[in-house]
């Protein structure tokens, strides 16, 4: 069993298992995926965030949580909640704290990933 | 029977891919589209994807948008549409199955739960396939029932019938091509007296001058 604390593993486990025979890994074409994806994603949020556009960092933030979740990133997952209700109810005041968050657990689970498919 | 095709509608990749490979692992074909207005390109046409998997919170077209536009089409078998959605208040549910969703399922989709709601939906898509077909046939039939509710033009004399092309058809003929009804050839007990036994008694009297002049 494989321990990690940014990705849930039985969640890796049940996308390595939706590989049909003969095809790539599943799991690592999601992996690739969400690593050429979600840092583009967090440039639109910070920038909409710098620019004061609620709207945009409530979006990207939702976008977000969809991608971490589908790859067992809770921590990751729960941040972007919190701006997502955050910049529903335009609360900006919280914000600058979970942009900061957002990186951090993004950082946990870009290393873990790279650990994982070695690249 | 031919598995159904499946439209995954997302603008999120990783969730798209994953939602895909769940999928093509159940043993569905699976069509993807980036955001609403690809999704409805995709079903908006003659022989469109029997489900769709529409996510709610797309750029441009939402899911419910989509599904709006899908019901107002009225094709003789519609799309299942089941919106992914992270939302989960029932007031969002209500109002996604308002706008003509058959079902939802929460996002990030769990594999079994997913592919449940989808063979669900495949069953509904079957049984409305069956049904539309058994509707046609059955119309097909009542077309030939009330041809034969008609008047029919028939000869006095020969008795052969006028169909629709103007042409005249033997009785037989007709209501073979327009009912189950086949025929039995026989005869009726005044035709038997009519026509039957003056022919046997012209055999049988034939047969007699023969053998009288034999032993004659």
């Amino acid at each position: 069993m494989e321990r990690t604390t940014a990705l849930d593993a039985s969640v890796l486990d049940s996308l390595r298992q939706l590989t049909s025979p003969g095809e790539p890994d599943v799991l690592t074409e999601v992996l690739k995926l969400f690593l050429a994806e979600v840092p583009r994603r967090m440039d639109v949020l910070r920038n909409a965030h710098g620019g004061g556009n609620i709207e945009e960092v409530y979006r990207s933030a939702h976008s977000l949580k969809g991608s971490a979740g589908n790859v067992g990133a809770h921590a990751l997952a729960e941040v972007c909640r919190l701006i997502e209700e955050r910049g529903k109810s335009g609360d900006a005041a919280a914000l600058p704290a979970l942009v900061d968050a957002l990186d951090v657990e993004y950082r946990k689970v870009e290393t873990e990933i790279h650990r994982l498919i070695g690249v | 029977m031919i598995p159904l095709q499946v439209l995954v509608a997302d603008d999120e990749p990783v969730s798209r891919t994953v939602v895909g490979a769940m999928l093509r692992k159940a043993g569905y074909p699976v069509l993807y589209a980036q955001d609403g207005e690809q999704a409805w390109q995709q079903l908006d046409c003659e022989d469109p994807p029997a489900l769709a998997l529409l996510d709610w919170e797309m750029p441009g077209l939402q899911g419910p948008e989509v599904v709006q536009r899908i019901r107002a089409r009225q094709a003789q078998t519609p799309t299942y549409v089941i919106l992914l959605t992270s939302r989960d208040s029932s007031a969002d549910i209500v109002q996604g199955l308002r706008a003509g969703a058959d079902d939802y399922v929460t996002k990030p989709a769990n594999e079994d739960e997913l592919i449940a709601r989808v063979n669900v939906g495949a069953r509904v898509v079957q049984l409305q396939t069956a049904l539309a077909d058994r509707v046609r046939s059955l119309e097909e039939a009542l077309a030939n029932v009330k041809a034969l509710q008609t008047l029919l033009p028939m000869c006095a004399y020969c008795k052969s019938i006028r169909n629709d092309q103007n042409y005249w058809e033997k009785v037989e003929t007709y209501f073979t091509q327009h009912s189950n009804v086949s025929f039995t050839h026989s005869y009726c007990p005044n035709c038997y007296e009519r026509f039957v036994r003056p022919e046997l008694e012209a055999l049988e009297s034939t047969r007699a001058a023969q053998d009288k002049q034999r032993r004659g």
